[in-house]
């Protein structure tokens, strides 16, 4: 079976219409919790301003492969990764990283909405303080935009003050896209973001993904492969650690190349 | 009566009835058993409230206590005594407590040596909280009374080895013509060598006066006629008068070793709930969800603003409730604190720094009610009133603080 799986060069799928600067160069990597290897010479390219999706079946590495790009994994005892992920040539994995600052390039939504138990404005304040040294003036206009580009701020502009924990869940979500993006990253991280999402809430949220794409490079990880159908410019698809195809979305799941990859897009197994 | 299942039950015929029974005893058991405890609990809170309330007034809060005279004693020095072993105790375990909480389980390691560390502080801090309190006064009394004897022992009429805060002064009377009406006066003059208590006058110095004005004093032999202008006659001391060591404190006054004082006290009684506060502060840090500390991570938050700005207010109700109710042990401590500062009950000098003891509401009451005129023994129960009516409070405001914060959280 793992004859199949190859490394396809991700630069050959010619069905991209623009050629678009890399945000995100993957090289080499391999990422490993323990002994146990988790991803095994990942190469991809994520390009700039577009939607990348990750899929695949649990326990791919897909989730493990997103953290890596803004360093979460550090907090986990025994994870280590080498090989080459690169933020706009620069290597992120070495030692004298700057982690704060990547993160600060490298937003990141989770899976369950997890706001901060504090008031919606200082949700979306938070991140800014942590970097700037901002008056009250714009940090309440940067929470303004924050919000607008959110898409949440019609919702939310009266009660500003109060609790973020009364918002709904698919709200939170938004919220917490919103306290991503007011530290002004360059690439935003979406773990399964509408996994605890009702439908409603979820399109909504895919809506969002779209319009944010023209400002963010944003890398998302899902299961729902309607979902990576309906809101990606690109989409790669993970096996055992393995990046099996990786492609143009509608491509990969029109004609995908790889029969693996098919069995997975329709549903045959996963 | 018709009721089939009574017939059977009657004859006690069903595996399920003799089920329930067993469950009945079991239940009516449990039902006596709390009902026990509740009434030993009634019966001495009515015998104490029927002793002392009676001694409760305004007499009883405001003044002293003094020896065979219990309707005049009070417990105004045992109450500050313990509001200031509180804010002591509370100052020191507090924060150390905190710090100590927050270490263990935000800050973890891949250094073996620092996990082995973490290991055996946490394996400490599990087995202190058991230990008997009295314990914990014998390790005060080495720890802070004497600290391991490093330093001379605090004596009377002694000048501790190491000191700031005191002013040592001889201090002497001028002559005095009683005839004439002329009165001597004190006057003073600093200790190059406090370590002697007393000086002989033999050539004319500069004292103050107790306005603090500087002046001449003169040496007259005893063979000389005395001046009989009283100006010359009150600046005036025979040859060969002695003067006698006088210290004033300032607030500020601090020796070590620490001596039976109410700071030595504070700091054992710190250590008495150090241990709760470090576990009650883990559990609430324990408490806050990992979520919470990935978005403050993933906002480029160091782990200190993480802690900081995250999950320590997010863990504050907890830790306070917690903070509060180890506070409330400590007021009702009485072992440690006796064996720290000694059963004092009164104080001549209404704990004028922290280097003086202090009675305290529990050593109070466990001399009182040992003393040998048994009226004190009311005055006992009025204290004792006086300390669980605070306990209460205590209790009563965690309740409230939680309540506050989940409230606040909620709605905000």
């Amino acid at each position: 079976m793992s004859t199949e799986i190859v490394n396809p060069n991700p630069g050959s799928s010619e069905s991209t219409p623009e050629t678009r600067a890399s945000a995100i160069t993957i090289h080499g990597f391999n990422a490993y919790y323990g002994d146990f290897q988790v991803l095994r010479d990942i190469d991809l390219e994520v390009p700039e301003k577009q939607v990348m999706a990750f899929i695949g079946p649990s326990g791919c590495g897909k989730s493990t492969m997103l953290r890596w790009i803004n360093r979460m994994n550090d907090s986990i005892q025994n994870a280590r990764a080498v090989g080459e992920l690169c933020l706009i040539n620069q290597n992120v994995l070495t030692a004298k990283t700057d982690v704060v600052e990547l993160r600060r390039k490298v937003g990141m939504v989770f899976q369950t909405p997890n706001p901060f138990p504090k008031s919606i404005y200082e949700n979306v304040a938070f991140g800014p303080r942590l970097h700037f040294k901002i008056s009250k003036s714009s940090l309440d206009q940067l929470v303004e935009w924050s919000l607008r580009k959110a898409a949440l701020w019609d919702e939310v502009k009266d009660r500003l003050n109060r609790s973020a924990l009364q918002l709904s869940r698919g709200q939170q979500q938004r919220l917490c896209i919103a306290r991503a993006i007011a530290v002004g990253p360059e690439v935003l991280l979406m773990d399964e973001p509408c996994s605890s999402l009702d439908p409603g809430s979820t399109s909504r949220i895919e809506d969002l993904i779209f319009e944010l794409a023209a400002q963010f490079t944003i890398v998302i990880v899902t299961h729902n492969m309607q979902q990576a159908s309906r809101c990606s410019n690109r989409t790669a698809f993970f096996y055992e650690g393995t990046i099996v195809e990786v492609g143009d979305t509608k491509q990969l799941f029109t004609r995908p190349k790889m029969k693996r990859t098919e069995a997975y897009v329709t549903g045959k197994f996963g | 009566m018709s009721n089939p299942m009574e017939m059977r039950e009657r004859k006690g015929l069903t595996r399920i009835d003799r089920r329930g029974r067993r469950e009945d005893i079991f239940s009516i058991t449990c039902l006596l058993a709390s009902g026990i405890a509740v009434v030993i609990l009634v019966t001495l809170l009515s015998t104490i409230v029927a002793r002392g309330a009676g001694s409760l007034n305004t007499q009883f809060l405001m003044g002293v206590h003094l020896e065979n005279q219990p309707e005049m004693s009070g417990i105004s020095q045992a109450l500050v005594g313990s509001l200031v072993l509180l804010l002591i105790c509370g100052a020191v375990a507090l924060p150390i407590g905190i710090g100590t909480a927050v270490y263990l389980e935000e800050f973890s390691t891949s250094n073996r040596w620092l996990q082995r560390w973490r290991g055996l502080v946490q394996l400490n801090i599990n087995n202190l909280a058991g230990i008997p309190s009295i314990v914990y006064g014998i390790l005060g009394v080495t720890a802070f009374v004497y600290m391991f004897g490093m330093f001379k022992p605090i004596q009377v009429n002694q000048v501790p080895q190491f000191e700031v805060g005191a002013n040592y002064f001889y201090q002497l009377k001028t002559l005095e013509l009683p005839e004439l009406d002329i009165p001597g006066q004190f006057v003073y003059f600093p200790a190059s060598d406090p370590d002697l208590a007393f000086r002989t006058i033999t050539e004319p110095i500069d004292v103050y006066d107790r306005q603090g004005l500087k002046l001449k004093l003169n040496v007259l032999d005893p063979d000389q006629p005395l001046p009989n202008v009283a100006s010359q006659l009150t600046t005036s001391v025979m040859r060969g008068t002695v003067a006698s060591r006088f210290v004033r404190f300032n607030r500020g006054h601090f020796h070590l070793p620490l001596g039976r004082s109410i700071l030595a006290a504070g700091l054992t009684l710190a250590l008495v709930i150090l241990p709760v506060v470090i576990i009650v502060s883990q559990q609430a840090i324990r408490s806050v969800p990992d979520s919470l500390r990935d978005a403050a991570l993933g906002l480029g938050a160091t782990r200190w603003q993480m802690v900081y700005r995250t999950v320590l207010p997010t863990a504050l109700p907890g830790i306070m409730t917690g903070a509060i109710l180890s506070m409330s042990r400590a007021i009702g401590e009485a072992a440690p604190v006796i064996a720290v500062m000694g059963g004092v009950l009164a104080t001549s000098r209404n704990l004028a720094t922290m280097m003086d003891s202090s009675p305290s509401l529990p050593s109070t009451i466990y001399k009182w009610s040992l003393h040998h005129h048994i009226a004190y023994d009311r005055l006992a129960a009025a204290a004792i009133i006086v300390l669980l009516v605070t306990l209460l409070l205590m209790n009563l405001i965690a309740i409230l603080i939680r309540h506050f914060y989940e409230k606040r959280l909620e709605l905000l």
